[in-house]
């Protein structure tokens, strides 16, 4: 429970991480190299810990 | 389980298939703004954005032109679709099976099934553009009709082929991948709008210190109007307002979103079809137009409409795996789908034969870069053919009780072809495309309003006739309007 609760919230904030780098890319704060770093990196968070809780959620 | 599963069920002769929904497997408001938001999200909105750029569409007519024709598309599920859906609780081909008749059912579920082939072929182009970014190989531009490269052919053929045979065997797995994607791929989506924006500030050297800026940027940038391409049909904010609207119209006004919303408590519900329309064709075709106009900003000669190279220009690696993603997970469904669709023609044909045939000739198809690029036109003829059943539905539902006359029409009398109803199909399908073919491609983004009141029209006259030789005593209770929940 306490791992799935774990998992969520880091799930959650990788979605932040995924989109900031867009905004901050707009707002002329970012660099595009980087951008696209981060994305992926967000990326590869998102699909590692979303797909445990969501895999269990979708039955 | 949410409604991608229920509906899943429903295709696969699962629970409830010729039966109402009952009161206890009913789903809330939650489980159908996941299902439109993720189903709407697809690795075609990557075309279509662009597409509109490629008709030469101005800013103002395409951003108030997808508002209009999307809240127009939402109204179409919850007014013409949900009703119907919540008080009946039947899948679409049961309630077609009972107005139609078995061979036209039959008939329009292989007009189904080869309209997904086609619509899953494009789906697998739009995959197939990520492999060139790696590859290298080169990939077809805007007017190419026929393959134009081995590696091209290859490239989507390694995409179908993989496709295909997941289809045929782990359906369910890309189902969960899909939905495990889905509110990730929205945010790539419309992290390519703010990255292609940002890109053509700098490019025009544009000083942007509030959103009339923007504005003033999109209108002489992005969306310019003008010209279309060559060979392309010049969209205005009509054009922009009735393909927003009928590009989902087999889904809503055509009824085959009733196998989903049958599970909905109230038929409000529908209103959840907001967030696919928004996010997906709204947000993430506005988005794909603006990489496929930087584009063309950088290399006016380059037109060519490849989500690949588009996306890995904006986002990197986390771009390219959205086009596979996105690609993949929409194509496999609808590959499943129109084996399905095959099947029910031929029920004793093994699901994975099927379903394999049906990945072949969608990956046949999808070699042929002409469907892709004629997206619009195609998507926009996807909606009209299944048009006219969705109008026979709706006059079955509400108007041949109070003209006297009985529904479900051939389940009473136990025809196995309804002539009304197939007169209906076929007719307005003939009127509508022979105004296309007379008239001008152009109509074909209109055609399906007037078709629309021609298939209700031919439905309820021919029905008069028909059913002098409906014979009472095969008569048995219906459900019809009001008897139900709402």
């Amino acid at each position: 429970m306490r791992t799935t609760t774990i998992l969520m919230i880091v799930s959650m904030l990788s979605l932040v991480a995924l989109i900031l780098p867009s905004i901050l890319f707009l707002a002329g704060s970012m660099e595009l190299t980087t951008t696209k770093w981060v994305m992926l990196a967000a990326t590869v968070v998102w699909f590692a810990t979303a797909a445990p809780w969501m895999w269990k959620q979708t039955g | 389980m949410d409604t991608e599963q229920k509906s899943q069920q429903t295709e696969s002769g699962g629970e409830f298939e010729r039966e109402p929904v009952p009161q206890r497997s009913l789903l809330g408001f939650k489980s159908f703004i996941g299902m439109y938001a993720g189903e709407h999200t697809a690795g075609t909105e990557l075309m279509i954005g662009p597409l509109f750029v490629a008709a030469g569409v101005s800013a103002f007519d395409v951003v108030v032109g997808l508002i209009v024709g999307n809240v127009l598309a939402v109204l179409s599920w919850v007014f013409m679709c949900a009703p119907i859906a919540t008080r009946a609780r039947l899948t679409l081909y049961y309630q077609l099976e009972k107005i139609c008749g078995r061979q036209l059912v039959t008939l329009y579920n292989l007009a189904n099934g080869v309209m997904f082939c086609f619509l899953a072929g494009a789906m697998v182009t739009v995959s197939a553009t990520a492999l060139g970014v790696w590859f290298k190989f080169p990939m077809p531009e805007l007017s190419d009709k026929y393959p134009n490269s081995v590696g091209w052919v290859i490239a989507v053929l390694a995409v179908g082929t993989v496709i295909s045979l997941v289809a045929a065997y782990g359906y369910k797995v890309v189902s969960k991948v899909a939905n495990i994607a889905a509110p990730w791929m929205v945010l790539v989506f419309i992290a390519f709008g703010l990255i292609g924006l940002r890109q053509f500030i700098d490019a025009t050297g544009t000083q942007v210190t509030g959103l009339a800026d923007v504005w003033t940027l999109a209108k002489t940038h992005i969306w310019q109007g003008g010209d279309p391409h060559p060979g392309r049909v010049k969209f205005t904010f009509w054009h922009v307002m009735f393909f927003a609207w009928f590009c989902n119209m087999a889904m809503h006004i055509g009824m085959s979103d009733l196998s989903v919303l049958r599970f909905a408590k109230k038929s409000w519900y529908g209103i959840a079809a907001g967030t696919g329309m928004f996010l997906g064709h709204f947000l993430a075709w506005l988005a794909a137009a603006i990489l496929y106009a930087f584009q063309m900003h950088q290399d006016p000669s380059n037109t060519s409409v490849l989500p690949g190279p588009l996306a890995y220009q904006a986002a990197g690696l986390a771009g390219l795996i959205c086009v596979i993603i996105a690609g993949w997970t929409t194509a496999n469904p609808t590959i499943y789908r129109a084996g399905l669709a095959f099947q029910a023609i031929i029920p004793k044909s093994s699901r994975f034969r099927v379903t394999m045939i049906t990945g072949i000739i969608a990956t046949i198809a999808a070699m042929f870069p002409w469907l892709a690029m004629k997206l619009l036109d195609f998507v926009a003829l996807y909606g009209l053919v299944l048009m006219p059943m969705g109008a026979v539905v709706f006059m079955d539902f509400w108007l041949i009780p109070k003209l006297g006359l009985r529904g479900s029409y051939a389940e009473l009398s136990g025809r196995q072809f309804n002539w009304a109803a197939g007169a209906a199909w076929i007719g307005t399908l003939a009127v509508c495309l022979g105004i296309v073919f007379i008239v001008g491609n152009w109509t074909l983004y209109f055609v399906a309003l007037p078709g629309w009141f021609i298939a209700s029209g031919i439905y309820l006259g021919l029905s008069r006739a028909y059913q002098r030789q409906f014979v009472a005593s095969t008569a048995s209770p219906q459900i019809r309007p009001g008897t139900a929940q709402a």
